[in-house]
């Protein structure tokens, strides 16, 4: 069964960086030590590395060169300090891993799309950028990872699902392996240890109806999502074939034009999303 | 051959025989093509939203981004290089929408009617398309002789 070949890969995947988790959690308090945080981060070779291309990137703009980790913490501050931690743990799961039609670094422009955007959402949804958020965005399709290759075998067989039968990309997956991308994602993250409202997110991230104890986060990355592939942000042979659910539209009592303002946002940070994709995907 | 890359809500113009405009990952957003094939110009805009009352101020800062500003924006810039409007042969690819039973989501296909409305107010024909559905693709458009390719679903390329 191929589902169980599937479920068999995910016991292969390395572990999460360990530096991600500690960094998130020292933000988690307001009154973190910048000391702490340094020295957390000086640990891990890859992610002090990645942290300072980050402080060097176009798009901050910094006139003095940043070259310690010290610098760097000060001068991206707290919210820009997560994103680059996260995305340096996150990125090395990408490389060179296609799939869905698509190089790894079209999944990987895709979830740095997805994290802005809920970031953009929840701002404007309940006033505050859920910096827990942007983890389980950026990790939303990591069980494409896995399933990419099986996807491009049987391409045709889901097209014809989805172009003939009607059925959404997700449950093609399903009727086709026995288990869809985001139920993987969720086995990977629980295989991580991640604390649950990210598993439910990363699981639930097309079909929030169905998550069981998170209310609101799995809702906004699914928005974020439904928005990224309307803009085409890093998309794959799935295209935009997903269920629109109308209750996201009552439950955040949205209008149309928040969603195109929110469009008008993104597109204004695709700048910020280059900057952060092509760093880490070197 | 050189390759220019059009981004969202991005328009590029060009009479140099070299070039390739193309533009990736079309999903609501449409790509608008442009030809004269006497002069040999040509232009490519990728628009996201159809209608600039939405945010003027944006609208002026990025006309690309909106279907009311771009359009015009677009056969404007060509006519600058010596294009005129009576030889343009016009294509357009993109405006595909999510699976939706309640309108919400159907912004590409906003798009598509707001591309028709202004096509329909002044007179320009669609010479070829290739929209709707819920795939993406990518449009590019040769200069030297006006090819247009538009690829989609499982990287499957046709002329348009």
């Amino acid at each position: 069964m191929i589902v169980d070949e599937l479920l068999h890969s995910i016991q292969k995947i390395p572990a999460f960086p360990g530096t991600v988790q500690r960094v998130a959690e020292i933000l988690s308090h307001a009154d973190y030590s910048v000391s702490e945080l340094v020295s957390v981060i000086e640990y891990d070779q890859s992610i002090t590395a990645n942290l300072l291309k980050m402080s060097n990137a176009a798009y901050f703009g910094s006139r003095h060169r940043v070259s310690t980790v010290q610098d760097a913490v000060m001068f991206l501050g707290q919210e820009n300090i997560i994103r680059a931690v996260v995305a340096s743990g996150v990125v090395s799961f990408y490389r060179n891993r296609g799939g869905y039609g698509v190089k790894g670094s079209d999944l990987w422009r895709h979830s740095v799309g997805v994290a802005l955007m809920s970031q953009i959402l929840s701002k404007k949804l309940y006033d505050r950028k859920d910096g827990e958020l942007f983890t389980a965005a950026l990790l939303h399709d990591v069980g494409k990872v896995v399933l990419g290759e099986y996807i491009d075998r049987s391409f045709q067989k889901i097209e014809r699902l989805v172009q003939k039968e009607g059925y959404s990309f997700l449950t093609a997956e399903k009727e086709v392996f026995g288990v869809d991308h985001a139920e993987l994602g969720g086995k990977i993250a629980d295989k991580w240890n991640f604390p649950p409202k990210h598993v439910e997110v990363i699981a639930c991230h097309h079909r929030p109806d169905r998550s069981a104890g998170e209310r609101i986060a799995p809702w906004v990355v699914y928005l974020a999502d439904q928005v990224c592939l309307m803009m085409g942000v890093g998309g794959g042979s799935d295209g935009l074939a997903y269920w629109g659910l109308k209750e996201v539209v009552q439950m955040f009592k949205l209008r149309q034009r928040d969603i195109e303002e929110c469009m008008i946002q993104l597109a204004q940070e695709l700048a910020l999303a280059e900057d952060i994709v092509n760093i880490f995907h070197d | 051959m050189a390759e220019c890359i059009v981004g969202i809500s991005d328009l590029k113009v060009s009479n140099n025989q070299e070039d390739v405009l193309i533009t990736y990952a079309l999903g609501s957003c449409i790509g608008v093509a442009v030809y004269d094939p006497q002069v040999r110009v040509g232009g490519l805009l990728h628009f996201m939203l159809p209608d600039s009352n939405l945010d003027v101020d944006k609208a002026k800062a990025n006309p690309a981004m909106f279907a009311d500003t771009g359009i015009p924006l677009l056969f404007k810039s060509c006519y600058r290089f010596g294009a005129e409007k009576h030889r343009m042969v016009v294509k357009v690819a993109g405006g595909a929408s999510i699976l939706d039973d309640t309108n919400f989501f159907r912004i590409g296909q906003k798009n598509l009617t707001a591309l028709r409305r202004i096509f329909w107010k002044n007179n320009i024909l669609i010479d070829g398309e290739d929209t709707g559905m819920n795939h993406n693709r990518t449009l590019s458009l040769r200069i030297a002789d006006g090819v247009v390719k538009v690829r989609g679903s499982n990287n499957f390329t046709r002329k348009l």
